[in-house]
């Protein structure tokens, strides 16, 4: 039997805003059909940058979703293991892309962003600091993808 | 209907909903359908797609107004273009009389309800002259809160909106520190 958590997510992904994102491209989550809960897979599509793809994948723990933020980081999928640093989207010199996408914090394992579980927990201040993007039980998914979308189609991303 | 339907984004009410619909269907039969129109409900207009009429406007222009008109929805699907268009706003206001706020200055426009959010921050970046190399680093914030709402919502989804108006401040995107 499906976990409340996971059955949320599932009701989600029917929302106009991950819908209308999927058809216009922006992302998808793979094993929509298939979750392995709580892992899920997804992927957002990228500006063109040289010599960069036009999508990146990334893995979430999303146990706990909506009441608890997810996290996780990049993907591959080939390897069914954490995308190698090199292979990673970058930003310019310390913008907002380059430090939420920092490989050197927790191995490269979460997000340095709000919307990451243990970024999140390990950054008690955030809470005063970007008041905005504090996770709670009214964000979604949708949330999630459109913050990391918009990174990844800024001026400031810069390829891998 | 199976095989042929094409799926849209009703917003209304504070709410987006995803409806499948055929393409010979009117626009009238589906708001009816959801109860956003017949008995007992508002007269509100109806708008679909988005629209990014102030991304054209010319520098100098104060106070400029979208052109974006409402639609007749007797309508079909077909004809008002949905397959391609997908958003259908249906919503109280004309216009939404927007002001942002950047450091000292002040610029109004005002918006059709199917304007994104993303676009009010692109017509308010370029009214500002907000360096390009840097524009990306400053976003909406509502006026008095710290809420900032996503760039890919339409002003018909905004709550916020009150007497169809809208005030915004133009702010640096914090980074994450610490």
């Amino acid at each position: 039997m499906k976990k409340p958590d996971q059955r949320q997510f599932e009701v989600d992904l029917q929302l106009a805003g991950y819908r209308c994102g999927l058809l216009k491209g922006c992302w998808a989550v793979e094993n929509a059909d298939d979750l392995v809960w709580p892992k899920v897979v997804l992927w957002l599509a990228a500006v063109p940058r040289n010599g960069a793809p036009d999508r990146f994948h990334v893995a979430l723990d999303c146990e706990g979703y909506r009441g608890a933020p997810p996290t996780g980081n990049f993907w591959n999928p080939a390897e069914d293991a954490l995308l190698t640093a090199d292979k990673r989207p970058k930003g310019k010199p310390n913008s907002r892309v380059s430090k939420v996408f920092r490989t050197g914090w927790q191995r490269g394992r979460a997000f340095y962003h709000p919307y990451d579980r243990v970024a999140a927990q390990n950054h008690p201040k955030w809470v005063h600091e970007q008041p905005h993007l504090i996770w709670d039980d009214k964000r979604t998914i949708v949330d999630w993808l459109e913050e990391f979308h918009a990174l990844l189609r800024s001026e400031d991303y810069i390829g891998i | 209907m199976e095989g042929n339907v094409i799926e849209i984004y009703v917003h209304a009410g504070g709410r987006s909903e995803v409806v499948q619909a055929s393409p010979a269907e009117s626009l009238r039969q589906i708001l009816t359908r959801r109860g956003l129109i017949g008995a007992g409900a508002a007269e509100y207009l109806t708008f679909v797609g988005e629209c990014e009429d102030a991304l054209i406007e010319a520098d100098g222009v104060e106070g400029g107004s979208d052109t974006h008109l409402p639609v007749n929805i007797d309508l079909s699907i077909e004809v008002l273009g949905l397959r391609q268009h997908r958003h259908v706003h249906h919503h109280p206001c004309r216009h939404i009389a927007v002001v942002v706020n950047f450091g000292k200055e002040t610029k109004h426009h005002s918006f059709s309800p199917a304007a994104t959010v993303e676009t009010v921050a692109r017509w308010a970046r370029r009214k500002f002259h907000v360096d390009p190399a840097a524009a990306s680093e400053y976003v909406l914030q509502f006026c008095g809160s710290t809420v900032q709402p996503r760039s890919d919502q339409h002003l018909s989804q905004l709550p916020e909106v009150k007497n169809c108006a809208l005030c915004f401040d133009l702010v640096p995107e914090v980074t994450p520190q610490g």
